[in-house]
């Protein structure tokens, strides 16, 4: 669509002014992979290197999972003494993207004063794998999206083959309720109107409305593929924890291997991690090298805590995060059951 | 070498012979329409149309967790050594030679590793030659070849409704006299057909200069493109785990009631527990020291021990990475 391609002019001239101008030490952004169908995340701290932004269906990472590290506070009185200043980090946002920042902004990990968001109104993001599954044995040499917003790619034989739009989009994106970024420094694209604001809700009652044998039977199932390679962790922008609970050996509190009840029990404990704090970005699923669905679990508590709480993450920066605080009048009757 | 044929309608009845005799692996489709090596048999026939598997086979002599003994009451017992033969089969040529890789680690030298060497003394690999690599495949520019049959015991070749078969050692050799009554000769210009669809194949692929890499990287260890080669590495370890020659390990005491497992699992140098030690000093405590050290181990540190470089160009660390790094863009700018 030309939008994409305004929007791509456009970033790489508000880059390209910030780091002129040095209201940022470091620009983070998107830019060409060696491959079809994907991005790279680009750290720009060179002006005249803005040029290699781009703007597509295709910048799918979350760039907000690099925040945490670039505000790390020195280990001690002693490193303190000497760490540098902490850098004004310029940040391309999408909707999901800046709730993660929001959310990292209110459990402290990163100072507002230090952030310059570029934020981009999202129209959902494709996911590689899809696109690749459609084409089948097929190879894409080269993919862009045409002026319906469809996917074209060329194919190793020459030939274009088109995906619709709706074939390749996310999973995450099919569900986002938040495609226009809340806060920003700098607003690209016009803002986007949230589509189906219950496909979350849809989905999760959908899986919830079978038996409970079934729903044992279809995470088993999901989860047998893992193989503990921590990419949904890694990828996941609020997990920032220096030592991580599932990695501990003292006590070892979860197995190393792939025995079953050692894989459901990292899920579990992930996914109770993220209760309330998880933005939805999907980018748990996408790292997945085995295409399990990581978003599955939080979902449901994700919901959970809107109903109970009224309280979704990411939406305001001055908001305590959920589970430090309460009121007096906060629900609980499940306290109570017998 | 290839000298033998079968028409791929009779390539389940061979799956089957061979199923007589031990465990089979063979290609299929899995729910999502992605090629797996699965447990044969399966549910439909053996599948030929693929490029290559999301995991590699190294799982099948060096699994993602394994008992290496059990403790209880004082008395130590060990698992019991399978001694059942694997056949695999549709392993990519890339896959066997990167076996070859984990030999000269668990075999060779002064280590002998008997759980590996068990699993791979008993193990039979009926490799299947590339006719379309893909734009992250890089064999031929790391010693092997869409047709390459180092690591394998048999090669196998697609040609029209036929597989074309060659034995390339004495245990393929005995493996296709075994099957000898399903089998023809392949006539030459069948044999010749086979030799060019190779050839096709390697032409293919864009080069990647590997010149004295191991020397580069020498050179290049206090180089900044480290710094700024790591930074959008998020330590996610599918690269390592994908990878059919990366090997590095854990060893963990797993305790429940009163037994305790010591448990192989499979690990990652780009992980930050990796290299932390008891004292709590980490000699590589970012992203920048341990995508380093990834490079290092593979490019330069192998070709100093082993003479191998421990990368077979089979390209799913590219394919897979998250955030879509790709080495060879490093390896260009090595000694640049």
């Amino acid at each position: 669509m030309i939008a994409s391609h305004e929007i791509e002019t456009r970033l790489r001239e508000a880059a390209e002014g910030f780091l002129r101008e040095k209201k940022v030490d470091i620009f983070l952004g998107y830019e060409k992979a060696s491959f079809p169908f994907r991005t790279s995340p680009l750290f720009l701290s060179a002006a005249e290197k803005a040029r290699r932004l781009v703007w597509n269906p295709f910048c799918t990472a979350n760039l907000a999972v690099y925040l945490p590290r670039l505000f790390k506070a020195p280990a001690d009185a002693r490193a303190a003494k000497v760490a540098p200043p902490p850098p004004t980090v310029g940040v391309v946002v999408k909707g999901c993207d800046t709730r993660s920042v929001i959310a990292l902004i209110q459990e402290r990990q990163v100072p507002r004063d230090k952030l310059v968001l570029v934020g981009v109104a999202c129209p959902g993001m494709m996911d590689a794998r899809k696109a690749e599954r459609a084409l089948g044995s097929r190879e894409a040499l080269g993919a862009g999206e045409d002026a319906q917003g469809n996917l074209r790619a060329v194919v190793e034989d020459g030939t274009e083959v088109t995906l619709r739009r709706e074939d390749v989009l996310a999973d995450a994106c099919l569900e986002c309720r938040s495609p226009t970024p809340s806060i920003h420094d700098v607003l690209l694209g016009s803002p986007v109107e949230a589509k189906e604001t219950d496909a979350a809700r849809r989905r999760t009652a959908e899986f919830e409305s079978k038996p409970a044998d079934v729903r044992w039977a279809r995470l088993q199932q999901a989860l047998a593929k893992c193989i503990r390679c921590n990419a949904c962790r890694q990828a996941c922008p609020m997990c920032y924890c220096k030592d991580c609970l599932l990695d501990q050996t003292r006590p070892r509190w979860v197995g190393a291997g792939t025995d079953i009840s050692d894989v459901t029990l990292y899920h579990l404990v992930r996914a109770f991690h993220m209760a309330g704090r998880c933005t939805e970005c999907g980018a748990c699923a996408r790292a997945c090298p085995m295409g399990i669905d990581a978003r599955l679990l939080v979902r449901k508590l994700n919901l959970e805590v809107e109903d109970l709480f009224g309280y979704r993450p990411g939406a305001a920066v001055d908001a305590a995060p959920l589970l430090s605080a309460f009121t007096m009048d906060d629900p609980q009757e499940f306290l109570t059951e017998p | 070498m290839i000298d033998k044929r079968i028409p791929h309608t009779d390539l389940d009845r061979l799956l089957d012979r061979l199923g007589k005799r031990g465990a089979v692996y063979a290609p299929a489709k899995d729910e999502a329409g992605e090629a797996v090596l699965a447990a044969w048999p399966q549910s439909g026939p053996a599948v030929l149309e693929y490029r290559n598997f999301r995991l590699s086979p190294k799982a099948l002599v060096l699994p993602q967790n394994q008992t290496l003994m059990c403790f209880k009451n004082g008395d130590v017992a060990e698992p019991a050594l399978s001694d059942r033969e694997t056949f695999l089969f549709g392993v990519r040529p890339c896959d066997a030679r990167a076996m070859l890789a984990l030999d000269k680690v668990f075999l060779g030298g002064d280590q002998h590793d008997p759980y590996y060497a068990r699993r791979r003394a008993k193990m039979a690999v009926i490799a299947l030659a590339c006719a379309r690599p893909t734009s992250s495949c890089f064999c031929t520019s790391v010693g092997g070849g869409p047709g390459d049959a180092a690591g394998a015991d048999v090669l196998a070749l697609t040609l029209d409704a036929d597989l074309l078969l060659g034995a390339a050692t004495a245990k393929g050799r005995e493996l296709l006299a075994s099957v000898a009554d399903l089998l023809t000769d392949a006539p030459p210009a069948a044999v010749k057909e086979a030799e060019e669809q190779i050839q096709a194949a390697e032409n293919q692929m864009a080069p990647v200069n590997v010149d004295n890499i191991a020397l580069r990287l020498r050179d290049a260890y206090d180089s900044p493109l480290w710094e700024t080669a790591s930074q959008k590495c998020l330590g996610c370890g599918t690269c390592s785990y994908l990878c059919p020659t990366c090997h590095c390990f854990d060893i963990t005491d797993d305790v429940r009631g009163g037994t305790v497992r010591r448990v192989r699992t499979w690990d990652c140098c780009a992980y930050p527990l990796f290299t932390l030690h008891a004292s709590g000093h980490n000699p590589r405590p970012t992203a920048k020291e341990r995508w380093r050290q990834r490079m290092m181990h593979k490019f330069r540190y192998a070709a100093e021990n082993f003479d191998q470089l421990f990368c077979v160009g089979c390209g799913r660390c590219i394919r897979n990475c998250p955030v879509s790094m790709d080495l060879r863009t490093v390896l260009k700018e090595v000694g640049a």
